[in-house]
């Protein structure tokens, strides 16, 4: 008799569970509902953001649009910023999401466009057509329709620290360099500061794979991360080794057991030279602000290239950072949704998160132009020439294995960079693992 | 005929008002267990024949995500790590819980304090725990890789940045961890021990060792069960440690059956073959609990 | 080979009485003492490998951010920073964070300790048919891993309302197999004839496990209540997923908030942990004597 009782539970669960999958991933909203949004009418949507006392864009976004449309108000609320995704999805598939929610980066938004957790929202997009491609809206295009709009768009480029290149008696960055002259000149940085006395090494790679990955994909011609051929990352990884083997840098082993973070490897100066993504301009300068990082002198430099073919317009990596609807969203509030989208994208909302420090997504001189006014942004050309002349490639492709073969990647990468596999036996295994796993 | 019916009625009474009796017991607890617990449970079992991703319908695959396993060669990695981790952790964690709770059993001066030392580093939060081993095991600049090359040891081990020795690593971490919540269980149940026994057996004239394999182990057997079976499923389980600590890497070196789990539900969204993946562990974890509880029964007998 | 007879209790023959029950007599005092003394020394160095991280951690939370990871290890930082022990106070919430994590961690463990001895009462001492089934099933479900079912128990909890707030985490970690497994194990280890007899003087079932077992059970009791304690404490996963306002967030959560997207404060981090080591370190070592001077006597006189 007691089994029984168990027995029932469990189809009732389960069916109750099956049928609330159903509902959740519906979004659309009951024919019968009738009037549309009164623009005259205040609204309140509801926005999703993370660690919103030191990440100042959303509420800065959300009170910037208030003041044009006061009669909408966007209410933000706070996520985990290390788990915001494992968070959200949890949030989707209860229905207790908020209206617009951040898509963090594009492995992320191909599961939630995927999985119909985003209004298509290519009205909105056609508003831009003359902006469109500065925009980077193709990354939210699926089938023809958006599912997103980007207000921010991150690159990599080289940070540099000026002073430490003056003390090893090194020449700064032209905007030219290719990857070998950026291993050379890191050596030569490291022997020159070691003849100064100085304990600073001239590079510092950071532990994640994006920051070798990354650049392979972009920059090699042909390169495709869904194929199953991942030789394009042999030469990178031999430079990173080789710059780790002659004590350029720090090594892989150490920068990970010590939990090096690069904040303070650059900030205190214990590297001349690093490639990292644009948002460490906005952290660098609260730090050097603040005094947890040192006052030095510093630059951007565009990423080193594959060749010299690509110096004009240098090619680098980053994904988006944008804003979906989610269609559970109440059918009145659509339309102050959408308006949200529209001005987050705009030129005043990316002036506004450039006066802050972050890179938008939106280009034009105007932009550039308030980045640099922000106190702490070195002025120089090149830096100039970096923010805002760029070819940028999306880091994560759109597709459904892409979060599968990125964790392949991973696993390649830790293997490679702790020397404890050769460059092409680790490569040949993540080609061999994708196929099995991902691409039969 | 009227002699058997009047055995058997008594017998069914006393078995009504026993379930009755037990169950009183046992429903405050039971329906809180039921409903938020049992419920998801089952329905994860249901989910792993489905292709769920967490949004949309789960549609029924039947067997495909468990003929994906089989082919799975991560899968395959995962599950011979979970064996190697297990297989080291257990009887090592098992071991000194039980010596660290014979020694401190005694009223030594400032055993309170050594006490709350043995049980510190499973209070402490683990972040903080992995970040410090790491450091320790950092292979050029390490303490401990100092000290074995002051002791003449020429290439130490680069632990958890090398392939061979990541798992070693986790696993002295992971006992390390763990003997101090051990000894706490093993000292709780050394105090139910009557001090009566040990007294007839020193008239007996049995020598520590002997009085230890025939008082104690005999009488600690409730507790040694329980250690063992919480032992045991919580090394096939491992994942807080080793997602903080490595990753899973260097390369897949000690990527476990949970953390594979937890990658292919949570990051990949993969939820139905993550589900089905739990189940194969369930079954491990149940198919060890259950010999371990036969065993034991067998021995109450 | 001595076989074990407790039912009687034993008289020390004269002879034997005043003979110090651990040691023959035949190693001399000084060699004891030496043998103590160098015990002590090992168990000191022991402990101080043991309690080494928490001394990492104790003094990361006197450095800047960016001092606490450094090659090498900077075991005592260059300048003490007093005020983050200050700052920590004002910068977070962490009264609030605190308040609610002392909240859930009494009431999961008063809820654990008392559902669990009742229901583990049940299972170790009648005997009804299902019985060890059931127990299975208990034992089942410690052993799926939480990941696994965490979608499908989180879109339950939001369907009866109960995620987003301090109820959810009290739901579920009240109601674990984990208290009733473990206070199961301790029944057993006390002896039938004890219930008999009390039985035979007309005691009920309840009467029985509130007179007789819960206080013969104090060492495990005490056992089930600090582990509780201590998951509930340092639970992480759990409040991530339902506790999402900041009113309710407990310290692992509020700790975490402080690693931002872009930039992380480790030395406040390390802070807010010693902080929440220490009430769980005090109540252990005022808590532990409890594991040992549980019982007087078992209660079985001749």
């Amino acid at each position: 008799m007691k089994r029984s009782i168990v027995t029932g539970l469990g189809i009732a669960a389960v069916v109750s569970l099956a049928l609330t999958g159903c509902s959740s991933s519906d979004g659309d909203t009951d024919p019968g509902s009738t009037d549309p949004a009164s623009p005259a009418a205040p609204v309140t949507v509801t926005l999703a953001g993370w660690s919103l006392a030191t990440t100042p864009e959303f509420q800065m976004l959300a009170d910037a649009f208030h003041e044009v449309n006061p009669d909408i108000t966007v209410e933000v609320q706070e996520y985990d910023a290390t788990n915001y995704d494992t968070q959200m999805i949890a949030d989707l598939a209860a229905g207790s999401a908020p209206d617009i929610y951040v898509q963090k980066n594009l492995m992320n938004f191909f599961t939630y466009q995927n999985g119909g957790q985003l209004m298509d929202v290519s009205d909105v997009a056609s508003s831009y057509d003359g902006n469109a491609s500065g925009l980077g809206l193709e990354s939210y295009q699926v089938d023809g329709a958006t599912y997103a709009i980007p207000y921010r768009q991150d690159s990599w480029y080289v940070y540099y620290n000026k002073d430490l290149f003056d003390a090893a008696g090194v020449e700064y960055p032209d905007g030219s360099w290719t990857w070998d002259d950026y291993t050379s000149t890191a050596k030569e940085l490291t022997s020159g500061l070691q003849g100064a006395g100085s304990e600073a090494l001239g590079a510092y790679q950071h532990t994640w794979q994006s920051v070798v990955q990354g650049f392979a994909l972009a920059q090699t011609p042909d390169a495709d991360l869904l194929s199953g051929d991942y030789s394009y990352l042999a030469p990178y990884y031999e430079r990173s080794l080789d710059l780790q083997q002659s004590g350029a840098q720090v090594t892989y082993g150490t920068a990970t057991t010590n939990s090096l973070t690069y904040q303070s490897q650059f900030g205190t100066q214990k590297a001349a030279m690093m490639p990292m993504g644009s948002w460490y301009v906005a952290t660098l300068i609260a730090q050097q602000a603040n005094g947890d990082a040192d006052t030095f002198n510093w630059g951007l430099a565009p990423a080193p290239q594959f060749d010299s073919s690509t110096t004009d317009v240098p090619v680098t990596f980053g994904d988006p950072t944008g804003l979906g609807i989610n269609p559970g969203i109440d059918e009145s509030k659509v339309e102050a949704a959408k308006a949200f989208l529209a001005f987050i994208g705009g030129e005043d909302a990316a002036k506004a998160l450039a006066g802050i420090g972050i890179t938008p997504a939106y280009t034009s001189d105007a932009v550039t132009e308030a980045y640099f006014a922000l106190k702490g942004v070195p002025s120089d050309d090149l830096s100039k020439f970096a923010f805002s002349t760029h070819d940028t490639r999306p880091e994560n492709p759109l597709s459904p294995d892409t979060a599968t073969i990125q964790h392949i990647l991973a696993d390649a990468h830790s293997a490679i960079m702790s020397e404890s596999s050769p460059v092409d036996a680790a490569v040949s295994e993540a080609g061999a693992r994708a196929e099995n796993e991902v691409l039969d | 005929m009227a002699t058997t019916l009047a055995v058997q009625r008594p017998g069914s009474r006393l078995k009504r008002r026993n379930t009755l009796l037990g169950w009183s017991f046992i429903l405050p607890n039971f329906l809180g267990f039921a409903v938020l617990t049992l419920v998801p449970v089952i329905a994860l079992f249901y989910i792993a024949f489905t292709d769920w991703n967490a949004f949309g319908t789960a549609n029924w695959v039947g067997v495909d995500n468990f003929t994906r396993m089989v082919g799975d060669r991560s899968f395959m990695v995962a599950l011979l790590n979970t064996f190697y981790y297990a297989a080291f952790h257990i009887p090592l964690t098992l071991g000194l819980s039980l010596a660290l709770a014979l020694l401190l059993n005694r009223k030594l001066r400032g055993v309170a304090f050594f006490r709350t030392a043995a049980f510190f580093p499973y209070v402490t939060s683990i972040v903080a725990i992995v970040l410090v081993w790491n450091m320790l095991f950092s292979p050029e600049l390490g303490p401990i890789n100092q000290f074995l090359t002051a002791i003449g040891i020429s290439d130490p081990p680069g632990w958890t940045t090398s392939a061979d020795w990541s798992m070693p690593a986790v696993i002295i971490v992971g006992t390390w961890r763990e003997m101090g919540y051990y000894m706490l269980l093993f000292l709780a149940g050394l105090q139910t021990i009557p001090p009566e026994l040990y007294e007839a057996a020193r008239v007996d004239g049995a020598d520590a060792w002997q009085r230890f394999w025939n008082v104690t182990v005999p009488s600690l057997r409730p507790t040694t069960f329980f250690v063992t079976v919480m032992l045991t499923i919580g090394s096939f389980k491992v994942f807080d440690l080793i997602l903080v600590m490595t990753n899973g890497g260097p390369g897949q070196s000690t990527l476990v059956l949970s953390q594979y789990i937890y990658n292919k539900g949570f990051l990949e969204n993969q939820l139905g073959y993550a589900s089905s993946i739990s189940i194969v562990l369930f079954l491990i974890c149940i198919s060890v609990t259950v010999v371990q509880f036969s065993v034991n029964k067998r021995r109450d007998a | 080979m001595a076989t074990s007879t407790p039912a009687k209790t034993v008289t020390t023959p004269i002879a034997d009485i005043g003979r110090s029950p651990l040691r023959s007599s035949s190693r001399s005092p000084v060699s004891r003492r030496i043998g103590r003394v160098l015990g002590y020394i090992a168990l000191a160095i022991a402990a101080a490998g043991v309690l080494l991280p928490f001394f990492w951690m104790l003094m990361s939370s006197l450095k800047t951010n960016n001092a606490v990871f450094t090659i090498p290890i900077q075991w005592i930082p260059e300048t003490f920073v007093w005020s983050n022990y200050v700052e920590i106070w004002q910068k977070s919430d962490m009264t609030t964070w605190l308040k609610n994590t002392m909240v859930l961690a009494l009431a999961v463990t008063a809820l654990q300790v008392f559902t669990g001895s009742f229901a583990a009462y049940g299972f170790s001492k009648i005997r009804f048919p299902g019985r060890d089934l059931l127990f299975l099933v208990y034992l089942g479900t410690i052993a799926v891993p939480w990941q696994a079912y965490m979608i499908p128990q989180f879109i339950l909890m939001s369907k009866i309302n109960l995620s987003n707030t301090l109820w959810s985490i009290i739901a579920l970690q009240a109601f674990g197999a984990f208290g009733v497994f473990l206070m199961k194990q301790f029944y057993e280890t006390v002896p039938e004839e004890l219930s008999e007899a009390a039985r035979i003087d007309g005691l009920s079932e309840y009467g029985i496990y509130r007179r007789i077992m819960l206080p013969l059970s104090v060492p495990a009791l005490a056992s089930l209540t600090l582990l509780t304690f201590v998951n509930t404490w340092n639970d992480y996963l759990g409040p991530l997923i339902y506790l999402r306002s900041p009113e309710i967030w407990t310290i692992q959560l509020g700790l975490k908030s402080f690693v931002g997207q872009y930039n992380a404060e480790y030395a406040l981090i390390m802070t807010g942990s010693v902080l929440s080591v220490l009430p769980i370190a005090i109540i252990f070592m005022v808590g532990q004597r409890y594991f040992v001077e549980g019982i007087a006597t078992s209660g079985l006189k001749g």
